[in-house]
């Protein structure tokens, strides 16, 4: 019986956006990195060659992150006390970006100067040629405070600067395009909300090939289901045309994921979660397949074993024969 | 074709008689849209329309269920592709494998140990499904002895794996009288295999990594009165599975084709990457597998994958809930004052974006409010002061400050009252109205 | 480039201007001032001018009826001179005038071929024959023989209170006497007539006879005065409802009925704004409201059941029923009425729990029930209730919507009476406002349908965002962080009655926001729930307190109402009050409501997260979905173009 399998045409198609400029664009980058530009839903490849393939962001501080899990200060060792360390260490662990988070104090407890951002920023860009994506702590004034000189002392890397918010985007987006950066949208797992937040920061002229959008995950067990299917919808609305869905997705299972108890701790938890070290890879890692699989086109994640995990899955998501 | 309200309102009387305990043609006729309610409901529709509405009721993917000793593992009557469109119905069933040709002793460790295992997430007790049984040695009496070896530990239903008729016999034997699922029938052996089926009342799994064999196969399977039939596309890897349950689901709802119109199983167990086990199981949860067998019993790649189960299967209709809980907001001391509101996660991200975005330190109670706004819930009935009072106990939140202080929502102001008698020991606050106005509320007045 | 000469009727000499010369820059050469409220944007039609001699180049004719072209009017921020031309420029009130007959309110009509009969009360004219040793006929039975003879009616009641004055009556003017009559009411169709009351002599048969019409809405209480001899209205009154002190929504005002003495204190407030509402109307039209001899009583269930001092509780909680939507006929002296002790009190019947008697009373006004295109009628107010559908079919639902259209709930919101701005122009430019103030004196505050031009404005001038953001970066004052967060100064306190600043603040913006997308995703909802899309609605029928002053750009520019042709709108007022004035005047009305009621099918919103989302959604401006609006976006381009290419882009 012969069987004719139903393929999708959609009119609409997600943008392609580069990442990190190269010394002959004006930057200092290595190399850059592309993702979007998809024409139909998460590796269907007989329907159309995936555009890009998803990557793997990971996420560095600014400084040792006091309240991370022992695992993951662990695994980096002393690469945690150094940005640039750290973004070395990343690279070889297979990263195709690297996230700076900047933290909302200093050491000293004192709130994050401009200075020590733009210091990090540089330290890391230097030690590192991966494209970089600069997260400021998500504090309105302060982030604003932080951003802007860091856009200005980049000039021209085509950095990530987030995080855009519906509250606080004015000025991200005009330092970005002033300085010829992108930038990264966030909302609450909401597609509405997603959406609003693409059509106010377009309204401001940043150009679509500019844009990323985060709309938010919860990790496993903590809400996945939503930024899943959030994420489902908005990668539909996009192939159906709907401009203001069409960025491509980042999402930070890494952060989500090591901020549940199952994957924090290893002491007063039930029997029934077995070995910790085990259980808290697979948590990040399911995470974000799960959401690579829902549309996701950048995944920053936190562990390096998670990291080989969701390569070898997502490698094996890309290498699909053509007969099928 | 699903029809909606209105073309279903033109095949009914339209006489709001009220017979079916509704108050108009129109509320049955959406009721029967919306799949609440059955056609039989209504004494007076015509058997024209009767035929019509039918038709448009018969599920595209053919439901299977396996039993034993009261444990059930459902699969099929799926509606959609993407759960945001309804919601996905029957979780797959999840099974443990074990192989014939392994230690008598390693496969009762297994087995008790997997079929005992329960963990809890919230408020629930999860648990594994049941047992894949597989012939490897080919040596029938070997497989029959193991199905007899697993089946005298867990009474969950069970998945006899074996290409072999003779082989699938003797393993059937071993437990007389039940139904389990046998995998499989290929383009070979599909005639001895149906007779097995048919003989023991089974569910037969199929399989080919062609799906015009597959269609055709189901086709003649059900020709020969075998009607619990699943799928094996036969793909054991991430892209492949991806590809082909998608294509199997979307023939089946978007083409009603009814040859591959039935439950899928997947082979986690067969990853060549034992890391890409968990990996391989999680997309079959998502991406529309009725039955998982895996091979591995290790409580942390379990746990996390029937938590991905419970996530994947919730309702989305149902509102968008944060767990109820005491929230920790730039890590409060105890000094730090007590914010109080619902569980409905917008409702939890605008407080929590809000203090949070301010760099203020606070302890977020978040109250079970059903998934409610906090007007919503107020109004329902579903945020007083007793659940306020409940969740400040349930949470041990008053041993963590030094200053017993709560907020109220500023809409709820005329909860403080009963919140005063309900919390006697502690100062009752009224909060702003909006969450925007709280870091100049925390600054300014606590 | 050659020059040519424009000469104004209001100033002395023309003057000479280059080819491509706007009418205004002429007319600024020409000393001759001509308002401009949206920066010159061509956006809101105040410049109009008349050409009287020779023509210019309309760049835009928006706000221009092809009548008003035909009679040579352009809009001097948009027209170039290219010969010579002469204008005259209207005053100021002229243009105003000619611009809001487009919104005039709905007179109203008194049915078509009405007679007193249609109605069940009836004054008869009796002279009585006086008993005597032979006819020792009893006071009462002599009534009932000449009513019988009189009207034909075989049956008749009366009540104890009549009784006792009944001897009195009869003799006081020699046996001649009037009597009221309520016969063939809706509750006993072929029952018994009721005599309601009985006057000395005769009363002269053109005199009035009084109904009242009300309308309990959770905000705004409406009244009207009928003569139900002719079927006109001669007073109309409206007030807040004294309930809002306790809670402006229906669910804060069935919890605070729920405690203790509070049910009744708020049936104490309402029947005092009712019956202040009497008094004032009565007083309007020099009639004692003892006159006033029936009453028809429309609103949402849960005004009824708070008026009637029935427990609402029921109506809050799942599964969200009411004590009961189909009242029986009661008498005004028992709710606690001021008009005639014995009239009849006529609550019409309600549909569900968050859509009651005045829905289908708005139902009945609009017509809805008997259209033969899918048609869509809402009801603007506190709560948003919208009902779709045709003769054949009809649905319903509701959404809260909170006051803010009605004034309350907004910082410097007010019902729309004197003082109150109804109309908002912000100048794109320098973002100073112009408004038009009911009464023409200062502002007191901002009305509903004033409130929707101000966030029409805000928004397409970018003063805020597309999510209400007030933009503080703007070179005015007028933005600024104030005591509730960012706000927009709309009128100095210089300029406004009690000297305070009148202000729009971000929560304002919020709870305005939220209002207009709970209405649209009401009957988004609705529409997609039944499978009928709302394009296929030929006619938008929109009622409610402010239904008639509402400016249909405006709300469409906001995202309150669909983008859709505007011919396809039809504003019609209070439709509750006006249902009620119906049922008052007549027997058919009243049976067509109960048949309404009865065919309504009402949809639950909040049974699934289809309207959360939808909620969301709208919860922008316009719309999330810009593709839903495209004439707004249309007008946004043009506006963005007109501001950058004036260098105005901030």
């Amino acid at each position: 019986m012969p069987v004719e399998i139903p393929k999708d045409t959609w009119s609409g198609s997600v943008c392609t956006v580069t990442l990190g400029a190269t010394t002959a664009a004006g930057g200092t980058r290595s190399h850059t990195v592309t993702v979007g530009g998809h024409k139909t839903l998460p590796f269907m490849h007989f329907e159309q060659p995936m555009a890009h393939r998803p990557v793997i962001a990971l996420e560095i501080r600014d400084r040792r992150p006091d309240d991370w899990s022992p695992l993951l200060l662990e695994v980096w060792g002393n690469a945690v006390d150094d940005p640039a360390s750290w973004a070395n260490a990343g690279e070889k662990a297979g990263a195709d970006l690297l996230v700076l988070s900047l933290s909302l104090t200093g050491a000293d407890g004192h709130p994050t100067t401009p200075e020590a951002a733009v210091a990090a920023v540089k330290a890391v860009l230097k030690a590192s040629g991966l494209p970089l994506l600069v997260f400021a702590p998500g504090q309105a004034d302060l982030d604003n405070q932080l951003l802007v000189p860091v856009a200005e002392a980049t000039k021209g890397e085509r950095l990530v600067l987030g995080i855009c918010e519906d509250k606080n985007y004015r000025t991200i987006v005009a330092t970005a395009m002033a300085n010829g950066h992108l930038i990264s949208t966030r909302t609450p797992m909401d597609v509405n909300l997603a959406k609003q937040l693409n059509i106010l920061v377009r309204d401001m002229g940043i150009p679509a090939d500019r844009i990323l959008m985060d709309p938010t995950t919860g990790a496993l067990g903590y809400g996945i289901e939503y930024g899943y299917s959030v994420m489902e919808r908005l990668r539909l609305a996009a192939l159906q045309g709907d401009g203001n869905t069409q960025s491509p997705m980042i999402v930070t299972p890494g952060a989500e994921a090591w901020k549940a108890k199952e994957a924090k701790v290893g002491q007063d938890v039930p029997a029934a979660w077995g070995d910790w070290r085990e259980r808290a890879i697979t948590w990040e890692t399911l995470t974000a397949v799960a959401l690579i699989e829902s549309g996701a086109d950048i995944v920053v994640l936190r562990h390096p074993e998670s990291l080989r995990r969701v390569r070898v899955a997502s490698d094996d998501l890309m290498a699909v024969p053509e007969t099928i | 074709m699903a029809l909606t309200g209105i073309q279903i309102y033109k095949l009914l009387p339209k006489t709001n008689c009220k017979d079916c305990g509704l108050p108009t043609c129109l509320a049955f006729a959406m009721k029967l849209a919306a799949k609440q309610m059955e056609l039989s409901a209504c004494p007076h529709v015509n058997s024209d329309a009767k035929s019509q509405l039918a038709d448009a009721a018969e599920p595209p993917v053919r439901l299977v269920t396996l039993k034993a000793d009261g444990h059930e593992v459902k699969s099929g009557n799926e509606t959609v592709l993407f759960r945001h469109e309804k919601t996905f119905f029957n979780k797959p069933g999840l099974f443990i494998r074990v192989q014939d040709d392994e230690a008598a002793d390693g496969i009762r460790a297994k087995v008790s140990a997997a079929d005992t295992y329960t963990v809890r997430y919230v408020g629930m007790d999860l648990t594994l499904d049941g047992f894949a049984v597989q012939s490897a040695s080919s040596d029938p009496a070997r497989f029959a002895d193991a199905v007899s070896a697993v089946r005298a530990i867990s009474k969950r239903p069970l998945i006899l794996i074996a290409r072999d008729p003779a082989i699938m016999a003797t393993g059937l034997r071993a437990i007389d009288g039940e139904s389990p699922l046998i995998y499989c029938a290929d383009a070979g052996n599909w005639q001895a295999m149906a007779d097995l089926a048919k003989q023991h009342r089974t569910a037969l799994a199929v399989c080919s990594d062609k799906l015009d064999e597959l269609a055709d196969l189901t086709g003649k399977l059900k020709t020969k009165g075998v009607a619990d039939l699943v799928l094996d596309p036969a793909t054991r890897r991430l892209g492949t599975s991806l590809i082909r349950q998608t294509q199997i689901r979307r023939l089946a709802l978007k083409k009603d084709f009814r040859p591959l119109g039935y439950p899928i199983i997947a082979f986690p167990c067969d990853a060549s990457d034992p890391t890409q086990e968990s990996v391989l199981a999680a997309q079959a949860i998502a991406k529309y597998a009725g039955f998982i067998v895996l091979n591995h019993f290790a409580p942390e790649m379990i746990y996390p994958l029937l938590v991905l189960r419970e996530n994947i299967f919730t309702d989305p209709q149902k509102p968008i809930q944060v767990q109820p809980g005491l929230y920790e907001i730039n890590d409060p001391k105890p000094g730090d004052p007590v914010l109080v509101t619902t569980n409905f996660s917008i409702t939890y991200f605008s407080v929590a974006n809000e203090v949070e975005g301010a760099g203020l330190p606070a302890w977020l109670l978040i109250v079970d409010a059903e998934g409610m706004s906090v007007l919503t819930a107020w109004a329902a009935g579903k945020f007083d002061a007793e659940r306020i009072a409940k969740a400040v106990k349930e949470t041990g939140v008053a041993r963590k400050v030094a200053r017993k202080r709560i907020v109220l929502p500023g809409h709820v102001a005329v909860l403080s009252g009963e919140l005063e008698e309900e919390l006697p020991d502690w100062e009752i606050r009224v909060g702003p109205r909006e969450a925007v106005d709280l870091p100049v509320f925390m600054k300014q007045a606590l | 480039m050659t020059e040519h000469s424009v000469s104004f009727d209001i100033a002395s000499e023309p003057v000479r201007v280059l080819t491509g010369a706007l009418v205004i820059e002429a007319a600024r050469l020409a000393g001759v001032d001509i308002q401009q409220p949206c920066g010159g944007q061509g956006r809101c039609g105040r410049c109009a001018v008349q050409v009287t001699e020779g023509s210019v180049r309309r760049r835009s004719t928006l706000r221009l009826s092809p009548e008003d072209i035909a009679a040579g009017y352009a809009l001097a921020c948009q027209s170039v001179v290219e010969g010579d031309v002469s204008i005259a420029v209207p005053p100021q009130e002229k243009i105003e005038r000619r611009l809001t007959t487009e919104r005039t309110a709905v007179e109203v009509t008194i049915p078509p071929g009405y007679s007193p009969a249609a109605q069940p009360m009836r004054r008869v004219a009796l002279t009585l024959v006086p008993p005597d040793r032979q006819d020792q006929t009893d006071d009462w039975g002599r009534i009932q023989t000449a009513l019988r003879q009189q009207t034909g009616i075989d049956a008749f009641q009366i009540s104890l209170t009549l009784l006792r004055r009944i001897g009195a009556v009869l003799r006081a003017d020699d046996w001649a006497v009037t009597a009221l009559l309520e016969a063939d009411t809706w509750d006993r169709p072929n029952g018994p007539a009721r005599v309601v009351d009985l006057w000395p002599g005769h009363i002269p048969d053109d005199a009035p006879l009084w109904g009242i019409a009300v309308d309990i809405g959770t905000t705004t209480v409406t009244l009207w005065l009928v003569d139900l001899m002719t079927g006109a209205v001669r007073a109309q009154v409206a007030e807040y409802n004294g309930q809002i002190a306790r809670g402006e929504d229906v669910i804060s005002r069935i919890i605070y009925a729920g405690k203790d003495s509070g049910g009744l204190e708020l049936r104490d407030l309402v029947l005092k704004t009712i019956n202040t509402l009497i008094a004032t109307a009565c007083k309007r039209v020099q009639v004692d409201p003892a006159n006033v001899i029936k009453a028809a009583v429309a609103g949402n269930s849960t005004m009824i059941h708070l008026l009637l001092g029935i427990p609402a509780e029921s109506i809050r909680l799942a599964p969200f029923v009411t004590a009961v939507n189909h009242i029986p006929a009661l008498q005004a002296g028992v709710i606690g009425l001021d008009i005639h002790p014995e009239a009849t009190v006529d609550c019409l019947p309600g549909v569900a729990s968050y859509v009651g008697a005045d829905i289908s009373a708005g139902v009945l006004s609009s017509g809805l029930d008997d259209a033969g295109p899918v048609t869509l009628f809402m009801d603007v107010g506190t709560n948003g209730e919208t009902v779709m559908g045709n003769r054949e079919w009809l649905v319903t639902c509701a959404c809260s919507a909170g006051p803010a259209f009605e004034g309350a709930g907004v910082l410097h919101g007010m019902r729309a009476t004197e003082g109150a701005i109804e109309e908002v122009w912000i100048n794109g430019g320098t973002f100073e406002p112009t408004f038009r103030i009911i009464g023409g004196g200062k502002a007191r505050g901002v009305c509903g349908s004033g409130l929707i031009a101000l966030l029409a404005e805000l928004f397409l001038t970018g003063v805020i965002d597309r999510s209400g953001n007030i933009n503080l970066k703007l070179p005015t004052a007028r933005v600024r962080r104030g005591e509730h967060g960012p706000e927009y100064v709309l009128v100095w306190g210089s300029e406004t009655q009690d000297g305070h600043d009148i202000v729009i603040t971000r929560v304002d913006i919020d709870n305005l926001l939220r209002a207009k997308a709970a209405i649209y995703a009401g009957f988004t909802v609705l529409a997609e729930k039944v499978g009928a899309p709302l394009e296929t609605a030929e006619e938008v029928l929109i009622g409610g307190s402010f239904g008639k002053y509402i400016n249909v750009e405006k709300a469409v520019e906001i995202g309150l109402l669909p983008d859709m042709p505007w011919d396809r709108f039809r504003f019609l007022g209070n439709t509750s009050v006006r249902g009620a004035y119906l049922a008052l005047l007549d027997r058919t009305a009243r049976a067509r409501i109960t048949d309404i009621a009865a065919r309504m099918t009402y949809i639950e919103l909040s049974a699934d997260n289809t309207f959360y989302d939808a909620f969301t959604s709208a919860l922008f401006l316009p719309h999330t979905d810009l593709a839903r609006f495209p004439t707004v976006q249309a007008a946004v381009a043009s506006n963005a173009n007109a501001s950058h290419k004036s260098g105005k882009g901030t």
